[in-house]
Formats: structure tokens, C-alpha cells, sequence
């Protein structure tokens, strides 16, 4: 990708800078996760992002709005060339102002998704359309300076701030009958398997990456999860991610599961241990009168 | 001309209104503020979020969301209410409305405020 500007963190100036010469246009951000920042008259008027889910997961994940309806929404505004954001609100699906609060939900969202995460370069591209814009856009300032406090929310919690990438694990004994957690602590807790990011809670249960960040800082400090450090190395499929080093007493994951091991068989479930013996059984049968050799050699 | 800014600014009209946001209450973000300008807003709001979270959690866990209405707050000069809007997506969205106390009759501006308040995201 050719960049037209290099940056170590400048991305939130030209922002500025673009809002000032109210530039209207198209910024595609490289990066991690990097996304496309749509402009109008310098402010922004949609944010897409893999770092963060859209409206559109938000409403569906949340079943706010059935896919059934979403999908002839889709259609109608398509063939009748309107805006989705008009075509929900006269289906009465979502009220005009309500479709404004949370497309700016979502784009801060997106943005801070954005500018928190690793900026390799940007380029200009002319306007184009996008399918929920932000009617009127958002002043890049304030977008800027939401996705700052929203990072220093997440400081000031006891321990390393929570990052999009870091894994989560169900503390042991998290899920312990009778024990009370927050309002949307049990879905999170239900999902935290070691393996799935706080970005992949976001996305699967229809939340915004800070709401998800924040809640899962929250957890951490309830001691209900625990936040495994982003590393560049994936987890190895056979070994969960916080698992219990090798040697350690107990034999078990962080998650209070059986760990698995590659020198050690997994134990023969019921009835495999009949089934094997029976195949053999068949094997020993089979006519050798072609002369194919039997597994010995014979 | 933005919508949610145009219903807000009716909250204007209640007497001894200074300021009328409204509040992510999953982020403690200001989606929407009309009013005086209060450089501390974004703090008071964060913590108007919060506050909406610890009701609904001593309401119990057998509680639902919606069971929440509203949250009022009273200083030595200023009156506070909170009212929740929706419960849903995340944790909902919750209607701010400041106000000076030696102006204001708290349970009048209740009365006016949920009045008000279907029509904001309508």
C-alpha cells in the first residue's frame, strides 16, 4: 500500500488538520487493525474497522433488530436507492434519534478502535458511499478526544490495561453456582476460553470493544477472568492459551479443564477399546489369497 | 441540524435546566449535550454511568434492566436526574438533566423530564 503520509501517531493531527480544511473524501488507514475513515466537509461521517464491530453486528448480535428485517431493509433501501439509516426508521425498526445515538456509539467506538492500535500509514481516496453513515457527522475532535479518555479509563485500572488482542480465560471458579456477576458478566464468562480475544467477545456477543474492554477490566479486577498478554505467537492448538506450565502440580488448565499433551494418549473412550480389538479381529480374517502381506509381514 | 440536539434542547425550557446530555451507559460516553457548557461534564457523566450500574446491580440479579427509571441526585445546590431511555443494546442509553436546585422543584421536574423523555429518541 502506498502511503501518502508516515506516521508514529500523527494520524489523530491530520485528523485535525483535515477537519480544518474540511476535506471530504475517503482516508483507507493501514494498520492494526487499521480501517476506512469517511470524511464530509472534514468531519467524520462512518468509521469501518475490523478492529471494532459496526452498527450493523451491534443491532444483530443483540437481536435489537431480527436478520429478517434487517435483510428486507437492506433490499428496500437498495432497490429504492435510500439511505438505510431512512429505511429503518420508517420501518419503525429503530427511531430517528435512537439511529443517531448509536451510529455515534459506534463510531467512537470504531475510532477508538483506530487510533489506539498501530498506525502504519494512510492514503486519500475520493468520497464514496458507505452503508450507515453518520448524519451529521462527528467533529474529529471529539471523536480524539473520547477515544483518549477512554484509554485513560482503561489505565486507571490496577494491572496492565486491557488490549483488544489479549486472550481471556475464565478465573477458576468463576462460574461457581450461586456466585452473582454483573449485568452481561455471565455471557462474557461463558465465552472466555483462553482462546478468543477481547475482540472476538466484542464481535460474537454484539458489544462495542470499549464496553467489552471495560467490562472485562472490571472482571479482571473481581477476579472472574483472567487477561492473557497479547504475544505475537499464537497458542498452539494443543495447549490453551494461560495454561499451567509443563511440570506444574496439577494437571489442569487455568480454566480448570484437562490439558492436553502430545506425548500422552488421550483415553480411550466407551467402548473404543471393544471396537478396536473387533477390527483387529476383522483384520486377521481378511484372505491373504492375493498375497497382500499382513501388517507383520506375514 | 441534528435530531437528538433538537429534542434535547426542549429539556432547555424546564425551569432551572442548565444542561440535558445523553449517556452511553456502557461507556459513560456523552453521545448528545445541549446547554450551559460544563467543562466537567464528561467526568459527571462518567460517573452518572456508574451510578446507573451500581442500582441496577443492588436492584439483585432476579431484577431485569428495565426495572431502573430513574435516579435522582440532590446537592447542596444542584439537582440531578438521571432517567434510563433504553435498556438495550449494551447497557442502554440514559437521559442526564442538570439542574439548579434554589430554581427547581425536584418532583416537578421529574413530572416534566418523563414527560419529555419518550420523545428524544423517537
Amino acid at each position: 500500500m502506498e502511503t501518502t503520509g508516515y506516521v508514529d501517531g500523527k494520524l489523530a493531527d491530520v485528523l485535525r488538520e483535515y477537519d480544518a480544511a474540511r476535506f471530504s473524501g475517503v482516508l483507507r488507514v493501514a494498520g492494526q487493525p487499521g480501517g476506512t475513515v469517511y470524511l464530509t466537509d472534514g468531519r467524520i461521517s462512518a468509521c469501518e474497522t475490523s478492529g471494532a464491530p459496526s452498527l450493523e453486528v451491534v443491532l444483530l448480535r443483540s437481536r435489537t433488530v431480527s436478520e429478517a428485517d434487517w435483510d428486507a431493509a437492506f433490499t428496500a433501501a437498495a432497490v429504492s436507492e435510500r439511505e438505510m439509516t431512512a429505511e429503518l426508521v420508517d420501518r419503525e425498526l429503530l427511531g430517528a434519534g435512537e439511529v443517531e445515538a448509536l451510529l455515534r456509539i459506534a463510531l467512537a467506538d470504531a475510532m477508538f478502535a483506530l487510533v489506539s492500535g498501530r498506525v502504519d500509514g494512510w492514503t486519500e481516496a475520493p468520497a464514496a458511499d458507505c452503508l450507515l453513515p453518520l448524519a451529521p457527522a462527528a467533529r474529529s475532535g471529539w471523536l480524539l478526544a473520547e477515544a483518549t479518555r477512554r484509554g485513560q479509563v482503561l489505565a486507571s485500572f490496577p494491572g496492565p490495561a486491557v488490549r483488544a488482542q489479549d486472550r481471556i480465560a475464565a478465573a477458576p471458579g468463576a462460574a461457581q453456582a450461586g456466585r452473582v456477576l454483573g449485568r452481561g458478566q455471565d455471557e462474557l464468562l461463558a465465552l472466555a476460553d483462553g482462546r478468543r480475544t477481547v475482540r472476538d467477545l466484542a464481535f460474537a456477543l454484539g458489544r462495542g470493544l470499549f464496553e467489552t474492554m471495560l467490562q472485562l477490566a472490571r472482571m479482571r479486577a473481581s477476579n472472574a477472568v483472567i487477561i492473557i498478554p497479547y504475544s505475537k505467537e499464537p497458542p498452539s492448538p494443543g495447549k490453551p492459551a494461560g495454561a499451567v506450565p509443563d511440570g506444574a502440580a496439577d494437571d489442569q488448565t487455568v480454566t480448570g479443564l484437562p490439558r492436553r499433551r502430545k506425548d500422552r494418549q488421550p483415553p480411550l473412550r466407551a467402548g473404543e477399546a471393544t471396537r478396536r480389538n473387533f477390527a483387529a479381529s476383522i483384520r486377521m480374517l481378511r484372505p491373504r489369497s492375493e498375497g497382500n502381506p499382513m501388517p507383520d509381514g506375514t | 441540524m441534528s435530531r437528538l440536539q433538537e429534542s434535547l434542547r426542549n429539556f432547555l425550557a424546564v425551569e432551572g435546566v442548565r444542561t440535558a446530555a445523553l449517556i452511553d451507559v456502557a461507556t459513560g460516553m456523552i453521545v448528545r449535550s445541549v446547554g450551559k457548557p460544563d467543562p466537567d461534564l464528561a467526568a459527571t457523566a462518567a460517573c452518572v454511568a456508574d451510578e446507573a450500574r451500581a442500582a441496577r446491580s443492588a436492584l439483585g440479579a432476579d431484577s431485569s434492566a428495565g426495572d431502573l427509571l430513574e435516579i435522582s441526585t440532590v446537592t447542596g445546590g444542584r439537582l440531578h436526574v438521571s432517567r434510563i431511555l433504553r435498556s438495550w443494546p449494551g447497557e442502554g442509553l440514559l437521559l442526564f438533566v442538570d439542574l439548579e436546585r434554589g430554581k427547581s422543584n425536584l418532583g416537578l421536574a421529574s413530572l416534566r423530564i418523563s414527560q419529555l423523555a419518550p420523545a428524544v429518541l423517537v
